[in-house]
């Protein structure tokens, strides 16, 4: 099987698009909520296009797919991230000062 | 300026101006605090507590208290040495937030029957928490930015934030909603330090050993804190650690190992 993040055409495929409906997240200025929802914990999962903050424990939400090295903002907490390949592959989001 | 649009593609500098503001927060608390007097919904029924219940609850809540009113006067003591105005912004939206969270709490306690609540604060607080207190705030008497940051903002904003956490998931529908609300302020001040603190040792590495010293002396009472506070909210002994992961999850990020 190919790894899609070490295979130069999925790296370098277009984007899928998003659109971002209302979560009733309610944690920031109206403008931004749909760009944030609750972690439901253990049960949830988290879509190509969302990341969970490894600071306040949110799931931040992208108009398109997230890839490595994409940066994110977790208004909630204030936290500048970047996506990173975290273990098994799996998309994760690290704190950049 | 503010963010327009995608948040996730602005500027760093425009985020941080955006998310430091007075506007921002106010716009932020405005989405769960309309309609909640007091931290709950007024038609939110008050549970029938068995007096043990009401005992622990009153002891919790007690020492939610002198947390609270520990940050409520770090935060103000430190806006006056902050480095920058948006850092004095976000300090004083801190002091709101911490001055709600003192007055919510303490109104519990009256709705919960007690005739004094000041007295019985002094009377049930922990003395791990007083001692950290007493710390916390000679590091604002004498101005050290780095160490008030790292003392209030990481160490008690991240323990008030796992604790209340926990305790929001099994406690009363009344204490849980007001618990939901502090949780949504803690995750800005949580957030604040961790990030703050992060740009100030990347920038100057050479404060590392100074706040390393300060994590030395204060672990032990933070941690100790973490287990009493556990004790009283009748957790199982093998979900206690959970409460100092977060903590220790955010020092390990900072560069701070076991």
């Amino acid at each position: 099987m190919i790894d899609p993040l070490q295979d130069d055409s999925a790296r370098d495929a277009p984007r899928q698009r998003y659109v971002l409906d209302e979560t009733g997240f309610d944690e920031v200025p109206v403008k931004y909520r749909r760009f944030y929802r609750k972690w439901r914990g253990a049960e949830d999962s988290l879509a190509p296009n969302e990341v969970l903050c490894p600071v306040c424990r949110v799931v931040i939400r992208s108009t398109r797919d997230l890839r490595v090295g994409d940066r994110v903002y977790c208004m909630p907490c204030m936290s500048r991230l970047v996506v990173v390949e975290g273990e098994g592959g799996r998309l994760e989001a690290a704190v950049a000062y | 300026m503010s963010v327009s649009g995608d948040p996730h593609g602005a500027d760093p500098q425009e985020f941080l101006d955006e998310v430091h503001s007075f506007e921002f927060w106010f716009q932020a608390v405005e989405g769960y605090l309309h309609g909640h007097p007091y931290g709950h919904q007024p038609q939110q029924t008050e549970p029938a507590l068995d007096p043990a219940e009401r005992e622990a609850l009153i002891t919790t809540l007690c020492n939610y208290c002198v947390g609270e009113t520990a940050a409520l006067e770090g935060a103000s003591g430190m806006i006056s040495f902050a480095p920058n105005r948006r850092h004095k912004i976000f300090l004083a939206t801190q002091v709101a937030d911490e001055a709600r969270h003192v007055e919510v709490l303490v109104r519990r306690l009256t709705d919960l029957g007690v005739a004094d609540p000041e007295q019985e604060i002094q009377r049930r607080a922990n003395h791990r928490l007083l001692t950290f207190r007493n710390r916390l705030l000679k590091f604002v008497y004498s101005r050290d930015w780095e160490a008030a940051l790292f003392a209030q903002n990481v160490i008690l904003e991240c323990m008030e934030f796992t604790v209340f956490q926990a305790h929001a998931r099994r406690s009363d529908p009344v204490t849980s909603e007001i618990l939901e609300g502090l949780i949504k302020d803690e995750r800005r001040h949580v957030g604040f330090g961790e990030n703050e603190l992060g740009r100030q040792l990347k920038a100057t590495p050479i404060k590392r050993a100074h706040l390393q010293h300060i994590r030395t002396e204060l672990d032990p009472l933070i941690l100790h804190s973490f287990e009493e506070l556990s004790i009283d909210l009748g957790m199982p002994a093998s979900q206690r650690p959970e409460l100092g992961r977060a903590y220790l999850a955010a020092v390990g990020r900072l560069g701070f190992g076991a």
